[in-house]
């Protein structure tokens, strides 16, 4: 969960907000795109962005949400240039370097299980499984209706149960040494 | 004492798939133990600040300003030098 104490006036306490928000906005960011390098990048960006428009936040919801409403939407634009990007010409595009991503992350079943999702679904479920947010408050970080969420969130939900059941059943638990005595 | 036999294939698509409260405890774990590697760093958001140009919307209107200026100039100057297409016509001869 978030640790987030008394709420900071983004106008005159940036910088303090920076640091109370980094790691929530961070992890939101990283949930998205999955990659460490790239979530940093694009969390370093969201603090610009918010610096910037600091003086235009309202009050309506926490600094927090707004925070990440502005993380999330650049996460999301961030994988959609890099698929526009896939289609281009070879010699434009060079890939990401994904070895580090492949070699850290692809033993995690619940990340594997994540990049299953699209983007728009990993984020719902971010940011209710990690943020906490309602379904309502997840609509007003997205833009979309709360009964979008609900479904993003169900659907979600219901892959990843199916990837993480998956995964288990063929883990190791499940060798086929053991298959004599199961049952019991 | 008999023991049931059981096929020891694995089952595929299981009814080991975790709960919700499992699926939200495995997902909240693993955001967790994500931990950023270069940490917060405010200076390199001052930085970046200072090296980024104004933003874009400002840019875009200074740019489209610029334009309607451009097109302005160029019509009063053409006309009032009278050039290209803002200057005298030919009239036909044979048009009465």
């Amino acid at each position: 969960m978030t640790e987030e104490g008394k709420e900071l006036d983004p106008a005159t306490e940036f910088r303090q907000l920076y640091d109370q928000q980094y790691l929530s906005v961070y992890r939101s960011i990283r949930g998205v795109v999955l990659e460490p390098a790239a979530a940093e990048d694009l969390t370093q960006e969201t603090f610009v962005r918010a610096y910037r428009a600091r003086h235009r936040y309202t009050p309506t919801a926490p600094p927090g949400a707004w925070l990440r409403r502005i993380g999330i939407n650049l996460a999301i634009s961030y994988l959609r240039r890099q698929k526009l990007a896939r289609v281009l010409p070879a010699r434009l595009y060079t890939p990401p370097d994904r070895r580090d991503y492949d070699r850290a992350e692809a033993r995690d079943v619940v990340t594997k299980a994540l990049a299953t999702l699209s983007p728009k679904l990993r984020a719902a479920i971010v940011l209710h499984y990690y943020d906490g947010l309602t379904r309502e408050e997840i609509a007003a970080v997205l833009g979309v209706p709360a009964g979008t969420v609900a479904s993003r969130i169900a659907k979600a939900v219901a892959i990843m149960r199916k990837s993480l059941g998956s995964d288990q059943d063929l883990g190791p638990e499940r060798s086929t040494s053991e298959g004599a005595l199961r049952g019991r | 004492m008999k023991v049931p036999y059981v096929d020891d294939k694995p089952t595929q698509g299981g009814f080991r798939t975790p709960s919700d409260d499992d699926l939200g405890r495995m997902i909240r774990n693993t955001v967790e133990s994500w931990k950023p590697q270069r940490g917060p760093d405010w200076s390199g958001v001052l930085i970046k600040l200072a090296n980024s140009g104004p933003p874009a919307w400002l840019l875009y209107t200074a740019a489209s300003a610029a334009l309607v200026v451009i097109l302005l100039a160029a019509f009063l100057v053409g006309s009032a030098l009278q050039i290209g297409a803002l200057g005298p016509q030919p009239v036909p001869s044979n048009l009465h």
